[in-house]
């Protein structure tokens, strides 16, 4: 039982991190279909930062967060400029990115395996040791910084969408960036800014996701799907951050029973292969998204490259 | 100081192959009400655009009270004083009166929003012009009306003395028009200086005090409107005095060709019926022309005739054939054609060719289509044969890509399209919307002919000149009901507007549709 | 007709000039962006290298070697081919293909399983993979046409939920000595797709079947219903403006959900035509969705969303792919290819802005014409 709200916990607080980046991408009027790339290259940041850096502990998980935000942020600049500049299809865009996630982090990993020694053609990075300076006893619970910065990240993601100047302009883009041009605000700059942000959290959400369990990470697989899966809890969640988070749990919860079905006597007897465990959290999306599609709150204008000729 | 609050002086603007503004020169005075007027593609919205920053102009400068100042942004242009309230309103539907107020312009009390002061001044500037708002309402919730008043409020809020009104008229009832005019003329008389863009001449006689006007992208003249007719308007503005009357021949209508019978059609945006109860009838050789404010459920009455929509009561008959549950296609064959009210939307595809666009409702008839072949050949020549026939004007002929046409040309393939098929019914919806005077006329003598031809015409218009010259039997529709029909000949423009806005209707309804009938008994 | 003589052609306004050179642009700027990278982890032999990928083949010194490994490159180039015709041919009708990945998953299990688990010839199972696909496809129409649900979410979700399933069902037919099915050879050789002599021509390349022309013969017919036919005329119509092709009576609901079903059973086809040959096998533990399907949406790209185009660009990437393995050789490792290809796709993204500037020179009729449908 404590393994599955642990490991619910730790998928949930991945999910809500990147869905929320995704939810301040759409809210500025860009689809961030690419946060599977954004997340693997956050992960490349934090990743290398806890090989190559050398600090005391605390200093350590700073360091390491502020290389894989800054990572995903260097990334989503890819989407940035084309899908806001160059106007380019955002969904091509995404999916190149994705594809080039795992293509270029596996080339740098690689690289530097191979320049550290020419016999190590593996696309791993291990940091035994630096992963435990993130973790922390909280009451009784073994958790990670992380995922108390996913709280504050929450809650603060919030205010900035509902409660400020930012938030109010960021949302006006989305909905309709004509009307926000005409009243002086910088169209381009405030998608930069979601995009970015999406990079932000996005990059967090792939660094805590490399951190859950495993000591060592092999760039070639990527992140098996978890950016996709966090698109469907920013949608489903409506895009908006408290209902992204409780989706999120949710998530968490279908996720986290593949990985500890076994510990429950009754889900062993339903005598199920565990691949339908991998499937529900994607089934539960889909049946979800049909039932709710129809009266859907997505920002009007995403999607749409802005053209100031346009009106 | 200088007399004018602004000046274009001499003002040119290109783009690819076309002049907008060519040479124009307008001069705006501190506290007047001061007209724009021209047709549609004269150019205005691109001189105001230069003004209002979102175009830099190559040519010619702008002063502000004398001085020269270079407008690069609508940013600039806020901080001249410079407000507009655009043709399609700038609001974000899903924020609240009071954020769209705010928006660009927030006060914020450390990190956060701070709206208490901001409130306190919307209300008092309510209170001041007249404008009514409710400030927590969502704009997807609130009318068209409140919706313009927010827009206003929003130039007041900014403190502007420069306020530009780009065709405000269209979308409002008579009674928020006339509502509109008297906040203007208040506006006005508080010192602020109007530009009022319209090709309205009746509205544009009543408010302004000059008047200048632009014809194909050329500055025409400035006249003080106290010294204008509608008549001297309207030639400057389209260069020729025009014949406004189509000419007819009286009408003989024969039998009823489409009969419709209680019908409703659900509403998108509310949870009232779009289309409440409506009956009607249409005899072949008649026009019968459905008029009302835009919004009053004309749209989705015709959507729910033609099969865009369901219908969620009613029965519709064409020829005595009940076609209620038919599909769109077999209703299309059964004998009607429908020119769309929104070209764009329905009526092309706009990245096809212009011969493509012109098949598409018979594409798959044995002369186009053999075992599932598209026969180019055939098609090219039927193209041709209409292109000719109904002069539709196009860069390559009908290899032309549709978005490359003009609108006129564009309206024109259409209406060929729809008429060539030798329709029972044609439904016409808004036929000569955005178009010039020559493309108007050409499309009302073809809905004419096919009047003198005896078929039966279902004309939608919000135009009244329009509804007043061409049709033989008005309908009034007003939020989803017929209230009241008329004879053209006998009833006026102003009795029209009071059924319109609601203010009357006719008291027996259910004699509206037999009106029809009764007549032919006679 | 009229003014088609005074129309200033210049060479770089013809539409498929646009198209081609746009293509070439990202392949040179993905080429070079790869031979970066290179040079960043190996300066002395980045020449050599990128010229090893562009060489494939090439790279064997004995005639037969190159003949043989040139039809591998072939078979392989088959999935991918079909792959992006999947994501065309749905694109013409305005809608991204995402789910191509899980519609090649559910093409490769359900022909695997026919063939292994049932027993049946190689033609069945070709059915049976487009069927499957078509199902698979079908889904996120439906789900398009009647829930308004984006065919791009749906199809991500259903990528990953064929691939779990795939990966169970055919842990059935797995070789319990790996993770990988038996090869088709081993189990039910009249499942194998048959070669007619053509892998005689290919120093007798056991892979190489008549699933290579049929690619081709399919892909020349995809193009055929999209330009000459009522269907294609509907379909494309139905893309481009669903509000004028539902004002004109066509069935755009249905035509939705045909084309999805349609392009569903093209990538399942094109797997079929893979794991038919015993090019390779399927691994059943495998945890990411295959990159071929996203793949051919590279090659749809590139292709310039012509059927035609895709089988040069489809070749090209696969060409590109299979050089990169032979990069070991020199200090390098075969990622090196993927990461040209992922660079090139997200190039494909600018094609736009290329054919911009090729028509902003001369004449500017296009660039105006654009605008003017705007304003209009």
């Amino acid at each position: 039982m404590t393994t599955l709200i642990s490991y619910t916990i730790f998928f949930a607080s991945v999910l809500m991190l990147v869905a929320l980046g995704g939810c301040f991408s759409e809210h500025s009027g860009v689809i961030n279909l690419g946060l599977e790339g954004v997340m693997v290259f956050g992960a490349l940041g934090g990743a290398l930062g806890m090989r190559y850096a050398d600090l005391p502990p605390f200093v350590m998980v700073v360091c390491c967060v502020l290389m894989a935000v800054l990572f995903g942020m260097l990334y989503s600049l890819l989407l940035a400029v084309a899908a806001i500049n160059f106007k380019a299809d955002q969904t091509l865009v995404g999916t190149a990115m994705n594809l080039l996630g795992t293509a270029a982090a596996t080339v740098i990993v690689k690289a530097l395996n191979m320049a550290a020694d020419p016999n190590n053609t593996s696309s791993e990075i291990v940091y035994v040791v630096p992963k435990k300076f993130f973790m922390v006893n909280f009451m009784g619970f073994e958790i990670s910084y992380l995922m108390l910065l996913a709280v504050v990240l929450l809650v603060i993601s919030y205010l900035v969408l509902y409660r400020t100047r930012f938030g109010l302009r960021l949302q006006a883009c989305g909905e309709h960036p004509q009307a926000a041009a005409s009243v002086g605000i910088n169209v381009f700059r405030m998608r930069y800014a979601g995009v970015l942000i999406s990079g932000f959290l996005g990059g967090l959400g792939g660094l805590m996701y490399i951190l859950g369990g495993v000591s060592q990470w092999k760039f070639e697989v990527g992140v098996a799907g978890f950016g996709f899966l966090s698109l469907a809890v920013m949608i489903f969640g409506q895009w908006k951050p408290l209902r992204i988070a409780a989706v999120a749990l949710l998530f968490g919860l279908f996720r986290s029973l593949s990985n500890t079905y076994n510990g429950f006597p009754f889900l062993v007897e339903l005598n199920l292969p565990g691949s339908v465990y991998n499937m529900l959290p994607y089934i539960v999306s889909l049946v979800v998204l049909a039932l709710t599609s129809k009266n859907s709150h997505a920002p009007k204008a995403e999607g749409i490259p802005y053209d100031k000729g346009m009106r | 100081m200088s007399e004018y609050a602004i000046e274009m002086l001499h003002i040119t603007k290109r783009f690819p192959g076309i002049i907008a503004n060519d040479d124009v020169t307008l001069q705006l005075r501190k506290g007047e009400i001061h007209a724009l007027l021209g047709e549609n593609g004269a150019g205005k919205s691109t001189l105001m655009s230069v003004l209002f920053g979102l175009y830099q102009a190559e040519e010619g400068e702008i002063r502000k009270d004398g001085k020269v100042v270079h407008i690069t942004s609508p940013n600039v242009a806020n901080d001249l004083g410079i407000g507009m309230v655009h043709q399609h309103f700038k609001l974000v539907e899903c924020f609240t009166v009071l954020d769209n107020i705010i928006l660009g312009v927030e006060t914020t009390k450390g990190p956060f929003l701070e709206k208490t002061e901001a409130r306190k001044k919307v209300m008092a500037l309510s209170e001041k012009y007249g404008l009514q708002v409710d400030p927590d309402a969502k704009i997807e919730d609130i009318t068209v009306g409140m919706q313009q008043r927010t827009e206003i409020l929003k130039m007041l809020y900014r403190d502007n003395e420069i306020l530009i009104f780009d065709e405000p008229t269209a979308v409002l009832t008579p009674q928020e028009i006339e509502e509109l005019m008297v906040i203007m003329k208040n506006l006005a008389a508080e010192g602020k200086s109007i530009l009022f863009i319209s090709h309205k001449l009746n509205e544009i006689l009543e408010v302004s005090d000059r008047c200048t006007v632009l014809r194909k992208g050329k500055y025409i003249g400035t006249v003080d409107t106290k010294d204008s007719t509608a008549e001297s308007l309207s030639a400057m503005m389209v260069g020729r005095s025009v014949n406004f009357h189509v000419e007819k021949q009286p009408c003989h209508p024969g039998d009823t060709v489409l009969s419709v019978r209680n019908m409703s059609v659900a509403s998108k945006a509310h949870k009232k019926m779009a289309v409440n109860n409506v009956s009607l009838d249409v005899r072949a050789g008649e026009i019968v022309c459905i008029a009302g404010i835009d919004g009053n459920g004309q749209t989705e009455f015709v959507y729910g005739l033609s099969g865009l929509e369901p219908l969620a009561s009613g029965t519709i008959m064409l020829n005595g054939k009940d076609i209620t549950r038919s599909s769109i296609r077999q209703k299309s064959i059964g004998g009607m054609s429908h020119i769309p009210e929104d070209r764009h939307k329905h009526g092309l595809v706009l990245d096809y060719s212009l011969e493509d666009n012109i098949i598409l409702q018979n594409y798959f008839e044995p002369r186009f289509t053999k075992h599932g072949f598209l026969q180019r050949r055939a098609i090219r020549e039927y193209a041709e044969k209409l292109i000719e026939q109904y002069d539709v004007r196009s860069g390559q002929g009908p290899i032309t890509a549709a978005r490359a046409m003009s609108g006129g040309n564009q309206q024109k393939a259409i209406v060929a399209r729809e008429i060539d098929r030798g329709p029972e019914l044609l439904i016409a919806v808004q036929p000569t919307r955005g178009l010039d005077v020559g493309a108007i006329e050409y499309i009302h003598k073809q809905i004419v002919a096919q009047r003198d031809a005896g078929k039966a015409v279902l004309l939608v218009s919000l135009e009244l000149d329009e509804v007043m010259d061409v049709s033989d039997r008005i309908l009034v529709m007003y939020e989803g009901e017929i209230v009241g029909e008329f004879d053209p000949k006998t009833t006026t423009v102003e009795e029209l507007g009071l059924y319109m806005a609601g203010a009357k209707r006719a008291t027996e309804e259910s004699d509206l549709y037999l009106a029809g009938a009764k007549r032919k008994e006679m | 007709m009229q003014g088609k003589e005074n129309k200033k052609t210049s060479f770089f306004s013809i539409p498929w000039v646009q198209t081609i050179t746009a293509s070439l642009i990202c392949i040179l700027l993905g080429l070079l962006i790869g031979f970066i990278a290179l040079l960043i982890i190996n300066p002395e032999n980045a020449w050599d290298g990128i010229v090893t990928v562009l060489k494939n083949f090439w790279n064997y010194k004995q005639a037969t070697k190159q003949v043989k490994y040139f039809g591998q490159t072939l078979v392989k180039m088959v999935p991918l081919l079909m792959c992006s015709l999947s994501v065309l041919f749905a694109y013409k009708v305005g809608l991204f293909n995402i789910g191509v990945a899980g519609q090649y998953v559910i093409g490769a299990g359900a022909s695997l399983y026919c063939a292994l688990g049932l027993g049946m010839p190689w033609w069945v199972c070709l059915m049976a993979a487009m069927v499957f696909g078509a199902v698979w496809g079908a889904i996120p129409g439906i789900l398009k046409a009647y829930r308004n649900v984006n065919e791009v979410i749906s199809g991500i979700m259903l990528n990953w939920i064929g691939l779990y399933l795939i990966n169970t069902i055919l842990t059935q037919v797995k070789n319990p000595t790996g993770k990988d099915t038996f090869t088709v050879a081993s189990k039910n050789p009249s499942a194998l797709i048959p070669s007619l002599g053509l892998g005689s021509l290919f120093n007798n390349e056991k892979t190489v079947t008549i699933a290579i022309p049929l690619a081709i013969i399919i892909a020349v017919a995809v193009w055929v219903l999209l330009s000459k036919t009522r269907l294609g005329y509907e379909l494309k119509a139905t893309g481009l403006n669903k509000n004028a092709a539902m004002y004109c009576g066509m069935r755009e609901k249905f035509n939705i959900i045909l084309t999805t079903a349609i392009a569903g059973a093209l990538a399942a086809l094109g797997a079929a035509m893979l794991f038919l040959t015993d090019s390779m096998q399927w691994e059943c533990t495998q945890s990411s969705v295959p990159a071929m399907g996203f793949n051919g949406i590279a090659a749809a790209f590139l292709g310039g969303l012509n059927p035609i185009g895709t089988i040069f660009s489809a070749y090209f990437i696969q060409h590109i792919t299979e050089g990169g393995a032979q990069l070991t050789k020199l200090g390098y490792f075969s990622q090196i290819s993927d990461f040209i290809s992922s660079f090139i796709i997200y190039l494909c993204a600018f094609v736009l802005f290329f054919r911009g500037i090729m028509n902003r020179k001369p004449g500017d009729r296009a660039g105006r014409s654009k605008k003017g449908g705007k304003k209009a």
